[in-house]
């Protein structure tokens, strides 16, 4: 997801003139000179300002390397990862979103031990290990949220007994 | 004063505030160890159950966590090479080379005890620093306020370690974020699209955690996990630790000194406090030449530094409600939903849970002694525990925490929304906490800049005639400046270079 600045730098420049539109548009306050409308509009500007600027390259002596600590050992008889591997970074906000449409539905035992498992087959873990934490973490999360902080939960097909 | 001091002890000293206290030290050093989970990280996702507890238990879990989680951090870093939190990366490589000596006990119990001493100094700071602070702040105006918050705001910037641009790029993001919802000058919805969630404003919270918690699972997924701890029987941990104390006293203090002045600074936390002594120490160090090979000599400058900048970081959070750093950012938030809202007045009309908060800093580094010392001879058992097994709880966490917040699951939502923004930030070299500084003062900041303006009739000469306002305007004009001039020198001696060679 490493992008060069040209095209961060151009989509900030985008961004900050529509939020200075925007607020343009935003109906002023009568009798009164500011409004809602001048915020965003500084803001927008000061924003497609910085866009150009990182868009030509200005500022960037001062970027620092990350200091990369490498994991000793193994690194080198791992397959070179394929095109798609990045796609796995958006698996995490995907699985929330999941969450946010089929938990009223299906409940939040079911789907928090779907995004469980997912998430840690992902990270590498084994079914031996995946399975159980699968049944185990939601039904402890559920517990401390449930019963001890009283969030109401959607309780969906599978409701606990407390 | 004694009976503020007895009504202070009478708040900490009850069963919900002790349990707490407890609970969320562990809950710290687990998270502060464990590679990858940082120490603000733990916080956020505290902050729902801090909901249910009284106010002064609700502060107690956020100070005990974030305390310990930026000492364990230390742990794996001497171990493994591999810093727990950002805050001990600084030093994580000199750590690990003691370890390798045969010193591992000495690296850990400097850490231990260099921590609990610069969490006290910052503590320290924290009580000398903010009354008298608090009372030059209540006679602040609106146009003072303004600066304030863009001072604050030009900092964050300033030192952070990337390109200025793009920190004050990732700033301007953070307030733009702040303007969706109806709560601005003309009461309008604005940048609401037609959707009713966004009506009430993005929460800073949840985009925290997405930020800070669900980027980082995100970062996960793409890096390979780290090793397993070798276990390893330790000797004693706090052996020799007072011959350090005597013999690297002024670094110690240096670093004290350092961390206090990085910590209150608003948007510069604990790395970079720790970055700055770390260097620091090797610069004035009688045998720099040492460093970088198992030297405790800069363990003691830094660590005693990260932590001292955890307490002092909390005095401008709750004079003006600016975050020193992304923990106080979110003890800010946990502030005004407890009824403590950030200001000088709170050291007046509040002054026992102040000294309740100073009450419960001291003794989370005192307790950080012994509880740390037991982290570590657990630490190779605790760091056996599996990625794989954790960051799924942690996204459980996030989901239900999010919706506990408000109730609602658009809090989810934001939380994913944030999670992708700052995972492409973050790769991007754009610093996220200049953008969470931004989200947390957006209102502030516009509030102050609005009715600034409404009162000088549009124009722009009533914000610098007030003194301080004119101060303040001279250091925060001087720090938009300062990068220019930087920028602008360096292209200079390059280009005078060259021609001092040729000729």
């Amino acid at each position: 997801m490493r992008l060069p600045d040209r095209v961060t730098g151009l989509f900030l420049v985008g961004l900050g003139a529509a939020a200075a539109y925007g607020g343009w548009q935003l109906p002023p306050v009568p009798g009164q000179p500011v409004g809602p409308n001048v915020f965003p509009l500084v803001i927008g500007t000061g924003l497609a300002l910085c866009g150009l600027a990182i868009a030509f390259g200005i500022g960037h002596s001062f970027e620092e390397e990350e200091e990369l600590i490498p994991v000793e050992g193994e690194q080198a008889n791992k397959p070179p990862p394929g095109k798609l591997y990045g796609l796995r970074a958006l698996l995490p906000p995907a699985l929330l979103l999941f969450y946010v449409a089929v938990a009223d539905r299906l409940g939040f035992i079911i789907t928090a031990g779907l995004i469980v498992f997912v998430t840690s087959t992902a990270l590498g873990a084994r079914p031996k290990l995946s399975l159980p934490l699968a049944v185990l973490a939601p039904i402890g999360i559920h517990l401390i949220f449930s019963k001890l902080l009283r969030v109401p939960l959607p309780a969906g097909l599978l409701p606990m007994p407390w | 004063m004694l009976n503020t001091l007895f009504e202070a002890f009478a708040l900490i000293s009850t069963w919900e505030v002790i349990i707490a206290m407890f609970a969320a030290s562990v809950y710290g050093l687990v998270i502060g160890s464990l590679p990858g989970l940082s120490a603000t990280m733990a916080t956020a996702l505290l902050v729902p159950v801090t909901f249910y507890l009284s106010p002064i238990a609700a502060i107690a879990t956020i100070v005990a966590a974030s305390t310990m989680a930026i000492f364990s951090g230390d742990i794996p870093g001497a171990l493994l090479r591999i810093p727990g939190t950002p805050a001990s990366a600084a030093y994580a490589d000199e750590a690990y080379a003691m370890t390798r000596k045969g010193e591992a006990e000495l690296a850990l119990g400097a850490g231990v005890w260099f921590s609990a001493v610069g969490g006290i100094a910052g503590t320290l700071s924290l009580m000398i620093l903010a009354p008298p602070l608090a009372e030059i702040a209540l006679s602040f105006s609106t146009f003072e306020y303004f600066w304030l918050a863009f001072l604050g705001l030009m900092c964050a910037t300033l030192v952070a370690r990337s390109s200025p641009v793009k920190a004050i790029a990732a700033m301007f993001i953070g307030l733009l974020v702040a303007c969706i919802g109806i709560e601005n000058p003309g009461g309008v919805p604005r940048f609401t699209f037609g959707m009713t969630d966004l009506f009430g404003g993005i929460e800073p919270i949840p985009a925290l955690v997405g930020v800070f918690a669900v980027a980082q699972v995100m970062r996960a997924m793409l890096t390979p996990e780290p090793p397993p701890i070798p276990k390893r029987k330790f000797g004693s941990i706090l052996a020799g630790q007072w011959r350090l104390t005597k013999k690297y006293n002024v670094q110690m203090t240096r670093g004290n000194i350092i961390g206090i002045i990085i910590g209150v600074l608003p948007g510069a936390g604990a790395d970079m406090a720790a970055w700055v002594s770390y260097a620091m120490s090797k610069r004035f160090s009688k045998e720099p030449e040492k460093f970088g090979t198992g030297h405790v000599e800069g363990l003691v400058e830094a660590g005693a530094s990260n932590n001292a900048s955890i307490a002092s970081g909390w005095v401008p959070s709750l004079l003006f409600g600016i975050p020193g750093d992304t923990i106080a950012a979110i003890a800010i938030g946990v502030l005004y939903m407890k009824g403590l809202n950030p200001g000088p007045t709170l050291f007046t009309e509040k002054a026992s849970s102040m000294y309740a908060i100073y009450l419960m800093f001291i003794i989370a580094n005192i307790i950080m002694i012994p509880l740390g010392i037991i982290m570590i001879r657990l630490a190779s058992h605790v760091l056996r525990a599996p990625r794989s097994s954790i960051m799924p709880v942690i996204m459980l966490c996030c989901a239900v925490g999010s919706f506990a917040i408000g109730n609602n699951m658009f809090g989810v939502v934001t939380v994913a929304m944030f999670g992708i923004i700052g995972y492409v930030m973050e790769q991007n070299g754009y610093p996220v906490a200049a953008m969470v500084l931004g989200i947390v003062m957006g209102t502030m900041i516009e509030q102050s800049f609005v009715t600034s303006l409404i009162k000088s009739d549009g124009s722009i000469f009533p914000f610098f005639e007030r003194p301080i306002a004119a101060i303040l305007a001279a250091m925060a004009i001087g720090a938009l400046i300062w990068p220019v001039l930087v920028w602008g020198w360096r292209r200079f001696k390059r280009a005078a270079a060259p021609a001092a060679s040729a000729g």
